[in-house]
């Protein structure tokens, strides 16, 4: 009788130690384990381009530091491995071409980029054809994301309409666009610096606060320029755009249509350009037409290329931005805190503002097939839609990363904020402090000073 | 007119009697074949983004060698490429007609435009004709943009396909450039290529012996635009999109460096060039890395060492073929097949 | 909205402007007159001139309108190569090999800029940075002021050099009949490599002049090269005078339609006049010298 209940205790011993052994064998890291391969489509051209590049690697290498992404289907973690698609100039003929290597010949799981409105429109069909993961952190037009059903097609015109439900579904557009910055400006101005107008000048409360808009002529320029005036008109802004020229994408004087914005006596300019025009504009404007206006810049002037230009003719002037790395520290924030630090470590130069999307959507990606469990493209998008991470350099509105799933489709919904530029003796250049809006959420107090009135400032016509 | 147009037919005609015996079609056939084949030997990406563009370049570049072979230098021809490309696409989203249709259609009018500006043209010295085309290719940019509601040439649209991207297009653009190519050949040798390179050489005796240049330098305008629309057509299918950037003046200077790199006035030398040029361009991008890791101390500067080198390396190639090898490489390739055909016997006549 | 000081602002600024496009506009013009030779890439010279009077102001400290004589002189010696290594060789060709020299060259000069300089965009600091005349409601800075000045002093310069020195006999000759001249004695190859550097010393010194007064950067050579160009063809190819016109023309008719039609037109107004110009007349307004 006893033999039996030995025999019977090793035979259960014998089985627990090979189920346990068959269990443990399962988790082990699967042979199919690979590095994932996320494609940058950035513009090497560029200075932007080049910004993203950094912000990029930073991100790979402080993920693959940490141990890489867990990848449940395989039991295992495994590095990034990031695939370069490089697109020149971002023009649609050269954008193409990279980003098709990309998804057909090293088969990427997921592309992450895209820097022009019109570049990106071009090559984003790569990806939206071989249903491939986009985080679009580029591209100041809303129909990257909206030119599909699922967001009854937006503003796309017949042209640009992609009726594919599916492949539009892989697209997600982690970026501001330009009804974002237009909709914090003319807020801005509406919110802030009327009253003060106001009280300053003793001006009747009746009185519009007067606008110029200066933009290059371009789909860039043209479309922050429309996004303004229609925001300005569906709210009954009191704001009334008095002045609006555009140039050539290629010109680098703007004396002449300064001159004739300052004959129309307006109480603000607002810049639509990129860096270098729009540090020209800001100097010329003051230095040789006379214009002592405020200038405002659009936040792709948000470069430590900008504050050197402007030099002390910065002073005192707006920029409208998402990220800020020149207000501190303290920051708004930790994450900008440690960002700005790590990559200044690591490269020596401040950090400019595309690459800080780059930097959140690697996150978002890691975040993503870590929740997927999987590097299934079709797994992978569907937790990316249903990202809920903390923000992390760009602030949202509800202090978290979320993808819309309504006719803003796959948009965040993130939060401008108006910085002034203060001259900095010890410095020798500009720094900026956040001005508007008070608060956002997630941070609290976001406003660090209060607006004033450049030095020699004249307002328009009362 | 009527004689000029039966003259120039007929003489096309007899050049491909000509042709089709010669050993040049046998040359022209096997270059046919392997083209064909390729899709076989190398992946979808390198037939769809490096073959293609080779193909569709080549005809751009033969069309504007055609316009060169008769004295008229354009540095605008991006304008037309443009044209082509924006009015097939807009012709049949607009108007629901068949893409391949438009195609068509889009050369055509591509051509009457070039009529226009060939007739501005018509007395114009080669520096003069430069500056005018140049303009023209400026000024095209600034009327699509005013008119951009209808045109959508600012922030560009998808172009409607007419046959699958990849190994499909692969086939039909190459099919339209054998026989774009071919006819363009034909023309070059035919009695209205003759009438082109006499006006070339010298318009004023071209004038005293009867010919009248300014006929033919329209006419010359009128199949060089043709063609150059119908490149920019099949660029637009290419990369499914159209927009501003096709007029930028680095699509006007690459047919001409391909032209003349290649060999101007011969045939063979845009197909050349457009290989080479095509070739640089796709693959001399992968080292810009580590050129910028070796060249960076040595132009501080410049982040990106890569695409300037490439530009600056392609202009000096410009002016040493000009100055050097002012046939083009294509008699350079020449001489080393025949150089090998003599070294294997067999003397063909 | 329009008034006259804005009015009279853009026409002194086009003033300005015209007399920059002018020094460029007179340098090809001679090289044209006595050589024959359409230089494309005659607004790149400019460029570096821009660039060299740059180098000249900050490496070695010097006043920017001193710069200016250094940006001429070497543009000049540049000059000298081009003659001799790329232009000499093709001349008496195919007149489209000058255009497809002038390509190539256009890319080895933007390109070998950005190399050197990079892309940024760059300004000569000048001591009288910001310093306005004020007459009225109108004002002009003293920078602009300046290279009006400078501008006519080169030009009265440049016609005595014509008018009273051998070379410049030699050269008005050459432009005349260059085989008659040769049977005068006249050293064919010196004239030649004197006149290309002496246009390229005018394109240097406006280059150096333009870079107090706009900002510059690698790209910029390519307009004033067909501004200049459509000031040669309203004034006339091969006459300087012309070409003075022309200049003034252009530049009030530039700036006054960017003032009343906005800065798109900025560049479409030097091609539009440039077209409509040579397709009425095919030989400029004033009509051709020598050729």
């Amino acid at each position: 009788m006893q033999k039996k209940l030995i025999v019977a205790i090793v035979v259960a011993i014998v089985a627990v130690a090979v189920i346990v052994a068959g269990w443990q064998l399962t988790q082990l890291p699967s042979p199919e384990a690979r590095p994932i391969k996320i494609g940058l489509v950035a513009c090497y051209e560029k200075a932007e381009g080049q910004d993203m590049d950094r912000a990029a690697k930073l991100a790979v290498k402080e993920i693959n530091d940490a141990g890489g992404v867990y990848v449940a289907e395989w039991h295992t973690s495994v590095q990034i491995e990031l695939v370069i698609a490089d697109t020149q100039d971002d023009t649609p003929g050269k954008a193409v071409g990279p980003v098709t290597r990309a998804v057909t010949e090293d088969q990427v799981d997921l592309l992450i980029g895209g820097y022009t409105s019109a570049g990106t429109l071009a090559d984003q069909v790569v990806a939206i054809e071989n249903r491939v993961p986009y985080i679009i952190t580029g591209a100041s037009t809303s129909l990257v994301t909206r030119r599909g059903p699922q967001a009854n097609f937006g503003t796309a015109t017949d042209e640009q309409k992609i009726d594919d439900a599916e492949g539009m579904s892989y697209m997600f557009h982690y970026c501001t666009t330009t009804a974002d910055y237009s909709k914090t400006v003319v807020n801005f101005f509406a919110e802030s610096m009327k009253p003060l107008l106001d009280s300053t000048y003793e001006f009747d409360a009746s009185r519009n606060l007067r606008l110029a808009i200066l933009y290059r002529d371009d789909a860039f320029g043209k479309g922050v320029a429309a996004d303004s005036k229609s925001l300005i008109e569906s709210n009954d802004l009191p704001i009334d755009v008095v002045a609006e020229r555009s140039y050539p994408a290629t010109a680098t004087s703007f004396q002449t249509d300064l001159t004739a914005i300052k004959d129309a006596k307006p109480d603000a300019v607002y810049v639509v350009d990129f860096i270098a025009n729009t540090a020209e504009i800001i100097k010329e404007g003051q230095r040789d037409v006379g214009l002592n206006t405020v200038y405002i810049a659009v936040e792709c002037c948000e470069d430590p290329a900008f504050y050197t230009l402007l030099g002390e003719y910065g002073d005192k002037q707006l920029l409208e931005s998402k990220f800020a790395p020149y207000a501190g520290p303290p920051f708004y924030l930790d994450t900008i805190e440690t960002y700005v630090t790590n990559y200044q470590q690591e490269y020596d130069t401040i950090p400019g503002m595309m690459g800080a999307d780059t930097y959140d959507a690697f996150y978002i990606a890691k975040d993503a097939i870590e929740r997927a469990g999987t590097v299934d493209k079709a797994a992978v998008r569907d937790a990316i839609e249903s990202c809920a991470i903390d923000q992390m350099l760009v602030l949202t509105e509800t202090g978290k990363i979320e993808f819309s799933t309504g006719t803003d489709y796959h948009e965040i919904a993130p939060v401008t904020f108006v910085e002034q530029l203060v001259w900095n003796e010890a410095v020798g250049e500009c720094r900026s402090v956040i001005v508007y809006p008070a608060t956002a959420p997630g941070v609290g107090e976001l406003k660090q000073a209060d607006f004033v009135l450049p030095e020699g400032y004249e307002p328009g016509s009362s | 007119m009527n004689r000029t147009l039966v003259n120039s037919l007929g003489s096309i005609k007899r050049e491909f009697m000509n042709f089709s015996h010669s050993q040049k079609f046998y040359f022209f056939l096997a270059v046919m074949a392997i083209v064909a084949i390729m899709p076989l030997f190398v992946s979808d990406y390198v037939v769809g983004e490096v073959l293609t563009p080779m193909i569709i370049f080549a005809i751009y570049a033969s069309s504007w060698n055609l316009l060169a072979s008769s004295g008229q230098g354009s540095l605008g021809h991006a304008a037309f490429l443009g044209i082509g490309g924006f009015a097939s696409a807009l012709l049949a989203i607009k108007s629901g007609i068949p893409p391949i249709i438009g195609l068509f259609l889009g050369s055509l009018l591509s051509a009457a435009i070039g009529l226009l500006i060939g007739l501005a043209c018509v007395r114009l010295k080669a520096w003069f004709l430069a500056m005018v085309t140049f303009g023209f290719s400026v000024i095209i940019v600034t009327i699509f943009s005013q008119f951009d509601d209808f045109t959508g040439a600012v922030m560009g649209f998808r172009t409607p396909l007419i046959v699958e991207r990849g190994v499909p297009f692969y086939y039909m653009a190459f099919t339209f450039a054998a026989v774009s190519i071919f006819i363009m050949y034909l023309i070059m040798k035919s009695k209205l290529g003759l009438a082109f390179r006499a006006i070339h050489q010298n318009e004023a005796e071209a004038k005293m012996i009867g010919i009248n240049t300014g006929k033919y330098r329209l006419i010359a305008f009128v199949i060089s635009t043709f063609f150059a629309g119908l490149a920019g057509g099949l660029y637009a299918q290419s990369i499914q999109y159209i927009q501003n950037f096709i007029f930028e003046p680095y699509y006007s200077f690459l047919p001409l460096m391909m032209a003349v790199i290649g060999g101007l006035g011969t045939i063979e030398g845009p197909i050349i060039g457009s290989v080479i040029i095509r070739a640089i361009e796709s693959y001399l991008p992968s080292i810009d890395s580590a050129l910028d890791g070796l060249l960076h101390p040595l132009f501080p500067s410049v982040n990106h060492v890569g695409p300037p080198l490439r530009m600056l390396g392609l202009g000096v190639f410009l002016i040493a073929v000009v100055i050097f090898a002012p046939k083009g490489v294509a008699p350079l390739i020449r001489k080393a097949y025949n150089y090998l055909r003599s070294s294997t016997s067999e003397e063909k006549t | 909205m329009i008034t006259t000081s804005g009015i009279v602002e853009a026409l002194l600024w086009g003033v300005a402007n015209g007399c920059i496009y002018i020094l460029l506009a007179t340098g090809l013009n001679i090289i044209f007159g006595v050589m024959k030779l359409v230089n494309f890439a005659h607004g790149q010279l400019l460029m570096i001139g821009a660039y060299i009077a740059f180098a000249a102001a900050t490496a070695l400290g010097l006043n920017a309108y001193i710069a200016i004589l250094v940006a001429m002189g070497v543009v000049a010696l540049i000059g000298v190569g081009l003659e001799r290594f790329t232009f000499r060789r093709v001349l008496g060709t195919d007149k489209l090999n000058e255009i497809f020299v002038s390509l190539g060259l256009i890319y080895v000069f933007e390109n070998a800029a950005v190399l050197l300089w990079g892309n940024r965009s760059q300004q000569i600091a000048s001591p009288f940075q910001g310093l306005q005349l004020s007459l009225g409601q109108v004002s002009i800075g003293y920078d602009r002021l300046l290279a009006i000045s400078v501008v006519i002093v080169i030009l009265i310069a440049l016609f005595l050099l014509l008018k009273k020195t051998k070379i410049g006999l030699a050269m008005r000759a050459t432009s005349q009949k260059s085989t008659a001249s040769m049977l005068m004695g006249v050293n064919i190859e010196k004239v030649y490599i004197f006149t290309f550097a002496l246009g390229a010393a005018l394109a240097g010194a406006a280059g150096a002049l333009y870079g107090i007064i706009f900002p510059f950067n690698p790209g910029i050579g390519a307009l004033p090269t067909i501004k200049a160009f459509a000031i040669i063809i309203i004034g006339g190819l091969g006459s300087i005078p012309g070409a003075v016109i022309g200049g003034l023309l252009y530049g009030i008719a530039e700036n006054t339609a960017v003032y009343f039609l906005g800065g798109i037109w900025q560049d479409a107004i030097a091609f539009a006049l440039l077209i409509i110009v040579l397709v009425i007349k095919p030989t400029g307004i004033f009509g051709e010298k020598g050729e």
